[in-house]
């Protein structure tokens, strides 16, 4: 399974690993240096004395051994070894330990720089050997003749040393850097893994949060205090996104309540009434009544089947649209001669404030459908002997169709539900006239018309705003 | 034995209340939950129907009340909301019975017959009093294996005072739990009633229903 926590655990300990593998190694190698150029010195400290040792005069080269320098070269156990030959290759001189028919191998630097390499020495172990070619110093004991130009012959020596010791300290540097190496290795390993996963926590809480939240628990949130900077964004969106699922949720659930109560209410009427009058027939009377009220509630059942195929046919657009030029105040007087006789019923005062000339330029069905909903809604809502006000606002370039009565109880927090199928004021849905689908319809019209519903309340009004689309065509 | 019905739905309140007094119950009708918790504490019923959407006072707010008042009258649930979370809030809020709109009338009949049964701690619907045999599910009486004709009324107030066999039922309680307030209750209704079901029970003369005199009428325990 992909594991951020895994695989930045597993790539940064293998490359911290193979840092402290090269580090260590670079280490080695420099105090590996280190040590072999100490030996070096010390060889070439030891060559340059056997230079001095060595004297020409006119006569030849001579070799000076003391008897107090030899005893390296001398010693039965693991003796070292140098060699003296002359310009012309015959050897000058040997140490007592290098036997008559070895030489050693002749390579040769300055006597301020040495040549120095890896040797195996005649006794078959390992060695370092140092070379240098020079000029002896001249015999003081020979006097020469003023003027005489001086000698300047060289000499070859070569000396090899046992390396035994350098080789020793080598092993032990080498294995003190691998056993550090490795142990510095798993320590940072553990370390690596125990820093990732701690710094990987918030994110492990932030997905352990994340699996207890499902359709039962959408009230649950993120916590965004105490979260690392790089994770309060995230936290915060996803509880945004939250909200709006729990807000979604509520909403379709309050719809499958109110679509249950207005389908279920109305098959429970329509059964009773039936399953009464079929198991007490004699009753006419009342069978007679059970056949109106059933009729009645055929004929809202239709009404509710009728809305919900238009909000259908809205968001399929398919409504059939023909655009025209239309005077708003003659069809909100149509609109509204249907609900006359209710609004006299109810003692309403309706103003129809639109003026003459004003002119849309949309589909005439479509928006007197609009209207018809606003007007109904407003009439059927507001308390009895009140005012509906309705009339025409500036807006920028374009106009608002205002309609506006007394909020009668609604309050802020309705306003976001006003245009949800569905959806009544009253939580007992106990008006048989109204199923809540007028809005949602008017607005689903508006939207098919290009044009935006809104609602708000003002102090003791709700006003509902029309905005028009598209301007009427000036002639 | 008598019935509150609070429906705010007003054709299921006429359809519901007329099946339900077809079926011999006596019963009062409320459209909200204010005047439904007024009725349910001002009145002894055997089974209150409860809607839960109701205006004014919740169902389920309806319901605790009357529980956190001791009233234990059985309530059978009557709503459209059908969610497991509803019916579990209804059963926890004190409901006896819950049943889901729409709903089959004899049905509701049943649960109703069941509730009041266990009003009055029995279980088993048949009721053997004497030569006679009521069954109180199928609506029949039996008396020495031949069918007795008795009207819804009638046979609810035999149902009645057999289920409270040994006890003196006073002509209040009778009027309480066998006609609703609709009913057209002149003084001498239930003693019409008696004398008619004295005589389709047994025309002989020897009457099941005894009168105790300015107390009631009594069924005894092991009548003569």
């Amino acid at each position: 399974m992909n594991s951020i926590q895994r695989h930045l655990s597993l790539t940064l300990g293998a490359i911290c690993c193979l840092l402290w593998c090269v580090g260590s190694f670079a280490a080695y190698l420099a105090a590996r240096a280190g040590l072999i150029g100490q030996f070096d010195l010390a060889l070439k400290t030891d060559i340059q004395a056997l230079a001095n040792m060595t004297e020409q005069s006119e006569a030849g080269f001579r070799f000076d051994s003391s008897g107090e320098f030899m005893p390296k070269f001398q010693r039965d156990d693991h003796p070292d070894y140098f060699q003296l030959w002359e310009p012309d290759g015959s050897t000058l001189y040997h140490s007592p330990s290098l036997e008559d028919n070895h030489d050693l191998p002749q390579r040769f630097g300055t006597l301020q720089s040495p040549t120095f390499w890896n040797v195996t020495l005649p006794d078959g172990s390992n060695g370092r050997a140092v070379g240098i070619r020079f000029a002896p110093k001249e015999d003081e004991d020979t006097p020469r003749s003023p003027g005489a130009p001086p000698l300047t012959k060289e000499v070859t020596i070569v000396a090899g040393f046992h390396r035994a010791e350098l080789d020793n300290r080598l092993h032990y540097l080498g294995t003190v850097f691998l056993l550090v190496g490795v142990a510095l290795a798993a320590a940072t390993a553990v370390m690596v893994s125990v820093i990732v996963r701690r710094g990987l926590r918030p994110l492990s809480t932030l997905a352990q949060h994340a699996e207890t939240i499902d359709a039962s628990s959408l009230q649950l949130r993120f916590p965004t205090q105490n979260t690392p900077l790089e994770l309060r964004p995230i936290g915060t969106r996803l509880n945004d996104l939250l909200a709006r699922i729990e807000s979604s949720f509520m909403r379709e659930r309050r719809f499958s309540a109110d679509v249950a109560h207005e389908l279920r209410t109305p098959i429970a009427e329509l059964r009773t009434l039936a399953e009464v009058a079929l198991k007490w027939p004699e009753d006419r009377q009342s069978t007679q009544n059970a056949l109106k009220d059933a009729l009645h509630i055929a004929l809202q059942m239709e009404s509710i089947a009728t809305g919900l195929m238009a909000l259908a046919r809205c968001e399929d657009s398919l409504l059939p649209m023909h655009p025209e030029s239309i005077s708003l105040a003659a069809l909100c007087d149509e609109a509204y001669q249907t609900l006359e006789a209710k609004a006299r019923a109810k003692k309403l005062t309706v103003h129809l404030d639109l003026p003459p000339a004003a002119c849309w330029y949309t589909d005439r069905t479509t928006l007197r459908s609009i209207m018809s909903n606003l007007l109904s809604n407003a009439v059927d809502h507001t308390a009895p002997a009140t005012a509906v006000k309705v009339c025409l606002q500036k807006n920028g370039t374009g106009e608002r169709f205002l309609i506006s009565n007394p909020s009668n109880g609604l309050a802020p927090d309705d306003l976001p539900h006003l245009f949800e199928r569905f959806w009544q004021k009253d939580a007992a849905r106990s008006s048989p006239d109204h199923c809540g689908l007028g809005l949602a319809l008017a607005q689903a019209y508006a939207q098919s018309l290009g044009m935006k519903l809104d609602a708000e309340l003002n102090r003791t009004e709700v006003v509902f705003s029309l905005s028009e689309a598209t301007p009427c065509p000036r002639a | 034995m008598r019935l509150l019905l609070i429906e705010d739905s007003a054709r299921l309140q006429s359809s519901v209340g007329r099946g339900l007094r077809k079926a011999g119950y006596a019963v009062d009708v409320s459209g909200d939950g204010e005047d439904g918790l007024w009725l349910a504490e001002s009145n002894e019923y055997d089974t209150i129907i409860l809607d839960l959407m109701l205006p004014k006072l919740d169902g389920l707010a309806l319901l605790r009340c009357l529980r956190q008042k001791q009233n234990g009258t059985h309530v059978l649930i009557l709503t459209a909301k059908d969610t497991v979370e509803n019916r579990v809030n209804g059963l926890q809020a004190g409901a006896d019975d819950y049943l889901i709109k729409p709903f089959a009338f004899e049905e509701l009949l049943a649960r109703v017959q069941a509730l009041c049964r266990r009003s009055y701690q029995r279980k088993n619907p048949k009721i053997d009093v004497g030569d006679l045999e009521i069954d109180t599910a199928a609506r029949v009486v039996m008396g020495k294996g031949k069918t007795i004709e008795l009207t819804p009324r009638e046979f609810k107030l035999l149902e009645y005072l057999a289920v409270r066999r040994g006890q003196v039922v006073s002509r209040a309680e009778i009027e309480a739990h066998i006609y609703s307030d609709a009913a057209d209750l002149m003084s001498n209704t239930v003693d019409s009633t008696i004398c008619i079901l004295r005589k389709k029970l047994n025309p002989s003369g020897s009457s099941l229903i005894q009168t105790r005199r300015g107390m009631g009428y009594v069924i005894e325990e092991k009548p003569a």
